[in-house]
């Protein structure tokens, strides 16, 4: 606009703002006429838009409509999907830029009491400053393109890096992550190669190369605070042109992030608010940890995720809130809070009050439960028609500019589920602290002693078993201070939680699923055991007890109860070590013999001086082909079982020489032994004990791991996947969370775990797992343990990690190699998964069928699919956790005579929760042989199928039936497919090892019908429905 | 030509349909549905294996009890008389399939590895008491096998035995403490005896090239040498790159004792650094070429 329709004082109550308007109006009024007379208007469309959501801002776009017919113009340019924004600007330094400072009024109002001084209107007076500043901008950063070589491939990484993490140049302060985009993300790398640094000193120089210029900016970004310790400042048009003044960090902070233009007077953040920025940074400091691994390769992490995508993957806890206040002049009564002048003028917009207002609330509330708080206003529009004068938003049902908001989460999991909210101490006069806690909480504010003899305003919160404390918290905060109707959904959050079982233990229903205690009754019932065999006067003396159950890693599906026999974890295993002996014989069979004789003396001696310990002996199944390993089972009196087994230092040897001694068609199921037998013997050692050591730093991981196992297990596929296998790649979004945060939440990290599982492309990339705590969480430790205070350098950070070195890490991607080139399929091996304590990466995925392998992928694939097109709803939840039987070539229902969900310790959805209690076992029956009375017999069932159709079928059915089986789990189901080798005509060999019926007289082909039959008669009285196609 | 048509397959085996009982669960299908089970005569040197039926595809959960009942149905039908001894090899569900025993030691097999036969799975033997037994059975196998195109309705309908809901449940139940001290007793006494025997026969017989007597401690099965032998084995390290195992003067050699070591140190990590920039140079070619460097996707 030319500088003549300006007088001095029109930045002053919206004067230039309205002149703009009129000038825009009249422009496309004019732009049409003549559109109309060059005959483009019947392809080009105008409409009105608020430039980067600034409603201050008004713009004419200019779009192309799709071509339609044989009407199509040279000049329609709909195909580039580009389209023209037109904006208006006012002349450089129309009007004074000191009277826009971020800390002046310009929009003056009347008031009843003058000493009462007006608010200052940061957004305003950026909005008119920065409409004066297009071109002194264009010219700044086209100087420092010119000097810098790099600049514009660092400006593309920088803007590629935005985009994948939802950042723009939007404002940020109507929700959305905004007021950082691009001109942003350039403007600072301008203002670093001037300076930068405390002294000035320059952060990043001309010379550098892309890389480096984006390295410094996001190393800036993650190092340097721009919001509450400090700024920046810099000079984009300096007045002495020959020597420009250098940009400076200065250590004052304005508690709203700033990077301040001292020739403009513009703030180049205002757009920002502190929420969005603290995300950005802590963005900025996960990308540094990324670009400073040299160990594992973060290309992709860093820019080619779109990690914006779906808001239940970035964020931990998503709460839709519906803000239904009805009519227009009801306003006022449903808000809890007033939006009046002052409001107005310092936030311009509703919809900026009340973003700013739910934040504020939210992170009053939440303290240091969470980490950060985004706010989205779902279907907020800033476009509207050219026959308009503004917005018009009628779907919410309100008369806002938007259908609902959402409150997005990240958790800080180790604070989150606290029960009390503590506020300021206790003191004889009020302090305004403890004013504000109490006027903030009302009646949920109370008075409490502590241990330590202080007394705080605190607020108690109780748990609950399918929801986290802060669903309950954000409820009443923003029922009391936003609206009293606000109406909050945690639907899909609830529907997660429920679907982990639920223990049959006292007030299990008010446990959250944080809460660990059933498995530290376990272990403490272990303990006692372990002091009992240790002093046990045996001829070998014991060298160590290992607990290796899955329990002991908080990974069981269902949580330890008390005499819950039936279900298939309740045993957990223990591998029991002697002192080194020459005397163990060397013959598996004998070892075996040996083995049993000891812990038949220890069984002695425990009946003899323990009587309120029960034991008995089983057979183990769990290594192929050694049909000889017996196991001692122990109850406590605490109603918890133990399997012990021997391990010896023979062991390993007799196997490998198994392997060396077989012939070589036998090679392959030998290995297989061998390789069952490390996992269950060797490796679960280690692997129970990283599990259990990290697990305490993630402490999402034991829900997560559980839900992800009930998921399998709904999908007919645990019987084929080991637990431990299950456990590594559900820990995968936990010690490798790059490019998203570590999970916070059950459903944030399951979805992870699935949408890991849905893009890992196990045929190229192996899985690599670094099995160590969050780096964080290490230097706490050795902080304390060292004294506070005490500063640790990089280099002995380093040495202390545990992590994998670059050595490591490529052998192991070696190993991956070699593997790829005997496989270069994956038709043997798929999931090559390895760590530290297996770098071999086949420990625990070998032997899985390829059609299963390619089944978890594609289930996951449907699933992250599903979910990000329908987004989280009940109905999409409850189809995550329905089996696809239909995929099968049959299918076999079957059922128990008795149901095994309570003793299970499993509790019943139903409203009587004391009747299913009383059925549940409280105690174990007399005569240990009843004990099999409530044990699954569809899982022999399968076993033995398993066993004799190897080579034709894969079978799968469920594992916990009394989790998966129904109401009363007594049901469950046997799946089968045919292996592709056997659905056409085969020659007739004697060693063809499947059932079969001729076609003619050389050649044969499966026998379905006579399979079915077998099958039929195998499973008898459970076999209940058979369904083939 | 029809399934029925077939009675025996050209390798010689003789087709043997069943008719299947019907299930409650199963959907009813117009035609009985069949098994079908092969048999051929048995040829073997073995003394042991003579007058032997060599059957393929039995039906499930088959034991001698069926076979005597199924061969006693067939010759009343035709007129005959045999009698069968024994179902030999039969192990429907593999697991005997390895012999761990014999594969870790010869001292507890009772034959001598080499000799071990294998049959395939889904095969077994049946033994008849003489060659007159088989040679009935066998003459009336052959007519029973061209019933079915005849008349299909006087196949034999075979009963499996169908294990109940208890079969499956007493799998949990825990083993006999009697018998179980009582089995290893036993077997550890055998154990012991041959371990001696089998150390006696070494000390005394090693004698090598030169005629000198290889004297053998009594506790040699040092660990040591063999594991180097097996170690390779292990399937884990199948896929590593085998590095040379660190000698015990490398172990003890200090890394940075002279200047040049260190600087050697560095030139390496330095160069490890490098070679993996270039791998990712490479990569990223490979990934350009796979269009899988598009982020807007």
């Amino acid at each position: 606009m030319p500088k003549e329709l300006f007088e001095k004082k029109d930045f002053l109550n919206f004067r230039c703002l309205h002149k703009r308007s009129v000038y825009l109006a009249y422009l496309t009024h004019h732009l049409l006429i003549l559109l109309k007379k060059d005959k483009l208007d019947s392809f080009l469309q105008l409409e009105y838009s608020y430039f980067d959501n600034d409603p201050l801002l008004p713009i004419l776009r200019i779009s192309c409509s799709k071509p339609t017919g044989d009407s199509l113009s040279d000049y329609n340019f709909y195909k580039t999907r580009f389209s023209i924004n037109l904006l208006i600007g006012f002349p450089y330094k129309v009007f004074e830029p000191k009277k826009l400072l971020p800390n002046r009024n310009c929009i003056r109002i009347a008031q009843e009491s003058k000493e009462q001084s007006l608010p200052a209107t940061p957004l305003y007076n950026f909005s008119v400053l920065s409409s004066s500043t297009h071109e002194n901008y264009l010219k700044y950063l086209y100087k420092t393109k010119k000097q810098t070589e790099s600049f514009v491939e660092a400006t593309v990484l920088g803007r590629l890096w935005l985009q994948q993490r939802g950042f723009s140049s939007n404002m940020s302060h109507s929700g959305s992550l905004g007021g950082f985009g691009t001109f942003e993300f350039t403007i600072l790398m301008a203002a670093l190669l001037n300076g930068g640094g405390i002294n000035s000193n320059k952060i990043l120089l001309h010379g550098f190369s892309s890389y480096q210029l984006f390295k410094g900016v996001i190393k800036y970004l993650a190092t340097m605070d721009l919001c509450h310790d400090g700024h920046l400042q810099f000079h984009s048009n300096p007045e002495n042109s020959s020597s420009s003044p250098a940009s400076k960090y200065i250590d004052e902070g304005f508690q709203t992030p700033t990077l301040f233009d001292k020739s403009t007077k513009v703030n180049i953040l205002t757009k920002m608010t502190v929420s969005s920025y603290q995300i950005l940074k802590e963005y900025a400091g996960e990308t540094l940890r990324m670009l400073n691994n040299v160990v594992q390769d973060q290309f992709s992490n860093i820019f080619l995720t779109n990690i914006s995508r779906f808001d239940n993957l970035k964020y931990d806890l998503c709460y839709d809130v519906q803000l239904p206040l009805g009519k227009y002049n009801n306003l006022e009564t449903s808000l809890a809070a007033t939006f009046g002048s002052m409001e107005r003028v310092k936030f311009i917009t509703l919809e900026n009050f009340l973003a700013h207002k739910i934040t504020n609330v939210a992170r009053y509330a939440l303290g240091d439960r969470i980490k950060y708080i985004q706010i989205e206003m779902v279907g907020q529009k800033s476009d509207f028609p050219i026959t308009k004068r503004k917005v018009y938003s009628n779907t919410g049902g309100n008369h806002f500019n938007f259908d609902f908001v959402r409150v997005k989460l990240i958790v800080n999991p180790s604070e989150c589920d606290k029960l009390v909210t503590k506020g300021p101490a206790h003191s004889e006069t009020m302090s305004t602290e403890a004013a504000v806690f109490k006027n903030f909480w009302g009646i949920k504010s109370s008075l409490r002693r502590f241990k330590d003899g202080s007394i705080t305003h605190c607020c108690v919160w109780s748990t609950s078993s399918s929801e986290p404390i802060i669903s309950s918290i954000v409820n009443f905060a923003l029922q009391k201070h936003v609206s009293k109707k606000a109406q909050i959904s945690n639907e899909t959050i609830k529907k997660f939680h429920n679907f982990l079982p639920l223990p049959n233990l006292p007030s299990s229903a008010k446990t959250s699923v944080l809460n660990l205690s059933s498995f530290f009754n376990l272990k403490k019932s272990f303990d006692d055991l372990y002091k009992i065999i240790f002093q046990m006067k045996l001829p070998l003396s014991v060298k160590s007890i290992l607990p290796v159950g899955s329990a002991f890693r908080y990974t069981s599906l269902c949580q330890p109860v008390p005499f819950a026999y039936s279900d298939p974890d309740f045993f957990q295993d223990v591998i029991l070590e002697f002192e080194t002996s020459p005397k163990w014989p060397d013959e598996i069979t004998s070892l075996e013999k040996a083995k049993t004789a000891f812990l038949l003396k220890i069984q002695e001696e425990l009946s003899a001086n323990s009587s309120t310990y029960r034991s008995f002996f089983s057979r183990d199944e769990s290594i192929p082909y050694n049909l000889e390993i017996v196991t001692l089972n122990i109850l406590t009196p605490e109603g918890y079982g133990f399997k012990f087994r021997v391990l010896t230092e023979r062991d390993e040897i007799l196997y490998l020489r198994a392997i060396a001694n077989a012939r070589n068609e036998l090679k392959p199921e030998l290995e297989t032994t061998f390789l069952k037998f490390t996992a269950k013997y060797l490796a679960s050692v280690r692997h129970t004990r990283t599990l259990e050591n990290i697990s305490h730093s993630y402490q999402f991981y034991s829900p997560v791991v559980r839900l992800f196992k009930r998921w399998l297990d709904t999908h007919l596929l645990l019987g084929h996947i080991t637990d431990e296998l299950a456990e590594l790649i559900a820990i995968k979004p936990f010690v490798d969370p790059a490019p998203y945060f570590i999970p916070g939440s059950l459903e944030n990290g399951f979805l992870k775990v699935l949408k890991f599982i849905s893009q890992w492309n196990w045929k190229d990339d192996p899985l690599i797992l670094d099995l160590v705590k969050p780096e964080d969480d290490i230097r706490d430790t050795f902080e304390t343990s060292i004294g506070a205070g005490s500063e640790l350098d990089s280099k002995t950070m380093k040495k202390l990690s545990e992590r994998l070195t670059l050595a490591q890490y490529k052998g192991i991607q070696m190993n991956f190699t070699n593997l790829r080139n005997s496989d270069p399929n994956g038709t043997h091996l798929q999931f090559f998964v390895a760590s530290k304590n297996d770098p071999s990466g086949i420990l625990y995925s070998s032997g899985i069928p390829l059609p299963i392998a390619t089944r978890l992928t594609a289930l996951a694939k449907v699933a992250v699919n599903l979910l990000q097109t329908h987004g989280l709803n009940q109905q999409t939840i409850n189809l995550l956790f329905t089996p696809g039987l239909k995929d099968y070539d049959f299918v076999v229902d079957l059922r128990t005579p008795i149901g095994l969900k309570s003793s299970c310790g499993i509790l019943s959805a139903t409203e009587f929760k004391n009747i299913t209690n009383d059925q549940a076992p409280s105690n174990f029956p007399e005569n240990l042989n009843d004990l099999s009375e409530k044990m699954d017999p569809t899982y022999q069932l399968v076993k033995y199928l398993n066993l004799k159709y190897k080579n034709s079928l894969i079978l799968s059915s469920r594992k916990y039936i009394g989790v998966n089986g129904g109401e009363k789990g007594d049901k469950n189901v046997i799946t089968g497919l045919i292996k592709p080798l056997f659905k056409g005509a085969h020659k007739f060999r004697v060693n063809l090892d499947c059932n079969v019926k001729p076609v003619d007289d050389e050649n044969v082909i499966l026998n379905k019908e006579a399979i079915f039959h077998e099958i039929a008669a195998f499973g008898n009285d459970m076999v209940i429905n058979f369904e083939t196609d | 030509m029809g399934i029925e048509d077939i009675s025996a397959m050209k390798n010689g085996f003789i087709v043997v349909p069943f008719k299947l009982p019907d299930h409650k669960a199963l959907p009813k299908s117009q035609e009985a549905s069949l098994h079908f089970m092969f048999a051929k005569r048995h040829q073997s040197s073995n003394s042991n294996e003579s007058d032997c039926l060599f059957l393929v595809n039995l039906p499930l959960l088959s034991n001698i009890e069926h076979m005597k009942k199924f061969v006693g149905q067939l010759c009343g039908k035709y007129d005959t008389v045999s009698h069968v001894e024994e179902l030999l090899y039969n192990d429907e569900f593999g697991l005997h399939e390895v012999d761990l025993s014999a594969l870790t030691s010869d001292l507890m097999s009772s034959t001598d590895v080499n000799e071990k036969r294998y049959t395939p799975r889904n095969t077994a033997l049946l033994k008849f008491v003489d060659a007159a037994s088989i040679n009935n059975c066998w003459n009336a196998l052959k007519k029973y096998s061209n019933l079915h195109a005849k008349h299909p309705n006087e196949l034999f309908e075979w009963t499996y035995t169908t294990p109940s809901f208890t079969t499956f449940v007493n799998f949990y139940k825990p083993l006999d403490i009697d018998y179980l001290k009582e089995d290893i007793h036993t077997h550890m006494a055998i154990f012991e005896q041959r371990e001696a025997q089998a150390q006696e026969d070494v000390q005394s017989s090693i004698v090598d090239e030169d005629g000198f007597t290889l004297v053998v401690g009594k506790n040699t099965k040092s660990l040591n040498s063999i594991r180097k032998k097996i170690l390779n084995k292990n399937p884990l390290s199948k896929h590593e790159n085998k590095a040379k195992p660190i000698s015990n003067i490398d172990k003890k050699a200090k890394k940075d004792f002279y200047r040049f070591q260190v600087r050697e140190r560095k030139k390496q990590e330095i160069n490890q650094l490098l070679s993996k920039f270039k791998e990712d140079q490479e990569r990223i070619k490979v990934m350009k070429a796979k269009r899988k460097f598009n982020p807007y996707t």
